[in-house]
């Protein structure tokens, strides 16, 4: 059993594992137990020593070096893949982007196109009268090239119609000459009531119109007579 | 007369072949580290963890995290301490995990198959005297677990342990002093534990 007062001391002295100070040395050359208990420590902090040594230095696996390279040749790899990826992205959201952009700005056009549309189509045909020719003929709808409203033309003047007609602006509607004043009231009315433009062709060559004359109706006044007088009679 | 045009190639592609070029280099240079430092990531993990596998696993991250950052260190000659220090946090990371946490403490807890031993010198003769030795040193604190660990690796001197670590010496010898001194006391309260049984 060691002496208290030198019991830390001694423990101190084995676990710094230098030489203990000149008053330790002499209570050690003094005191036997003091000695023994010394050397026990030396020898329990050299055993702490050892055991250190062997915990920090295990062999090494043989496999964990070229396991780390071949983790390394896979992380330059998916890097660039990432890099594409994220390149990809990228573009995918540049043309998101460019889309949301285009049609914010031509919304006001889209936006005006269902008018535009709606005119064309409920819009009376184009016709176009010729004296020339009694048989009624109906030109083709309107190509997807011509941008045109729908609109009467009215054309008596052959050389007129026939630069309409070559010129392909416009289709055209012939129709016999007693039809024509018909055609002409009801392009009159719709030019009123649709507020289209009515196109004439040439000024000369614009069929004056008038107002239908319809005479009135003449009731004669009735002779109402009594049953009983009549089977009197 | 034929003219000759100089195509260069274009700004991107430059960068790129650079930037291979400069990856080129420093996984050169991380090579030629990983040798000699692969061993160390290793040693430090398992000195931590006391575990083959999941040390290897620590240091294979450690190396790796290190290749990714490589180009941050700008003192290639402290390579080795910011490795140790690495491999050091995953392993403390590791080993915080509530999993092997509770699994460490209930083999801390069962001390029925450990043998009886008469001292510590016949203790340190045996198997058990490391197992309880690499459980005391668990139980220290992190200060000290490095510094014990790294001054009994690959015979490293208190100097380099205190470079490795980037602290003072006087703080290194300070530090493996205590360290010491907990570990005894708590190996001495085990031997007494197991001399009562």
């Amino acid at each position: 059993m060691p002496c208290e007062n030198y019991k830390n001391a001694l423990i101190e002295a084995a676990a710094s594992g230098t030489e203990p100070q000149a008053a330790l040395r002499m209570h050690l050359a003094a005191c036997a137990a003091c000695r023994a208990a010394f050397e026990q420590e030396q020898s329990f902090f050299n055993s702490i020593d050892a055991g250190l040594h062997v915990s920090a230095n295990p062999e090494v696996p043989t496999s964990l070096l070229p396991r780390v390279r071949a983790r390394l040749d896979d992380a330059s790899a998916p890097r660039r893949i990432w890099a594409a990826n994220w390149l990809v992205l990228a573009s995918a959201a540049a043309i998101i982007v460019c889309l949301f952009v285009a049609r914010v700005v031509w919304r006001p056009n889209i936006v005006r196109k269902p008018a535009e549309t709606a005119g064309k189509t409920s819009g009376p045909p184009m016709v176009t009268l010729s004296p020339h020719n009694p048989t009624p003929v109906v030109a083709p709808p309107l190509g997807k090239e011509s941008d045109l409203p729908r609109q009467f033309v009215i054309v008596r003047n052959a050389t007129a119609r026939e630069a309409l007609v070559i010129g392909k602006t416009m289709p055209e509607v012939l129709v016999p000459s007693d039809q024509d004043i018909l055609l002409t009231e009801y392009a009159a009315q719709w030019r009123l009531h649709k507020r289209g433009p009515l196109l004439l062709a040439q000024n000369s060559d614009v069929t004056i119109l008038s107002p239908l004359q319809v005479a009135p109706i003449q009731i004669a006044e009735l002779d109402v007579r009594l049953l009983a007088d009549e089977k009197s009679q | 007369m034929q003219e000759l045009v100089l195509i260069q190639p274009s700004g991107t592609a430059h960068d790129e072949l650079a930037r291979d070029a400069a990856q080129a280099d420093a996984r050169r240079e991380f090579e030629e580290r990983l040798a000699e430092c692969g061993p160390l990531a290793y040693r430090v993990a398992r000195g931590v963890l006391r575990n083959t596998a999941d040390a290897e696993d620590v240091a294979q991250e450690a190396l790796l995290r290190a290749y990714r950052r490589f180009d941050r260190l700008r003192d290639r000659a402290r390579f080795r301490g910011w490795l140790v220090r690495i491999a050091f946090r995953i392993a403390l990371d590791r080993l915080r995990s509530a999993k092997r946490r509770a699994q460490r403490d209930t083999l801390w807890s069962e001390p029925a198959h450990q043998p009886r031993v008469a001292t510590a010198e016949d203790l340190a003769a045996s198997a058990e005297f490391q197992e309880h030795l690499e459980r005391a040193l668990a139980e220290l604190p992190e200060k000290f677990r490095i510094v014990l660990l790294l001054a009994a690796m690959e015979g490293h001197t208190v100097e380099e342990v205190a470079a490795l670590l980037g602290i003072p010496v006087g703080t290194v010898k300070s530090r493996l002093f205590f360290g010491k001194k907990q570990l005894a006391e708590k190996l001495r309260c085990h031997v007494k534990t197991t001399k009562t049984r």
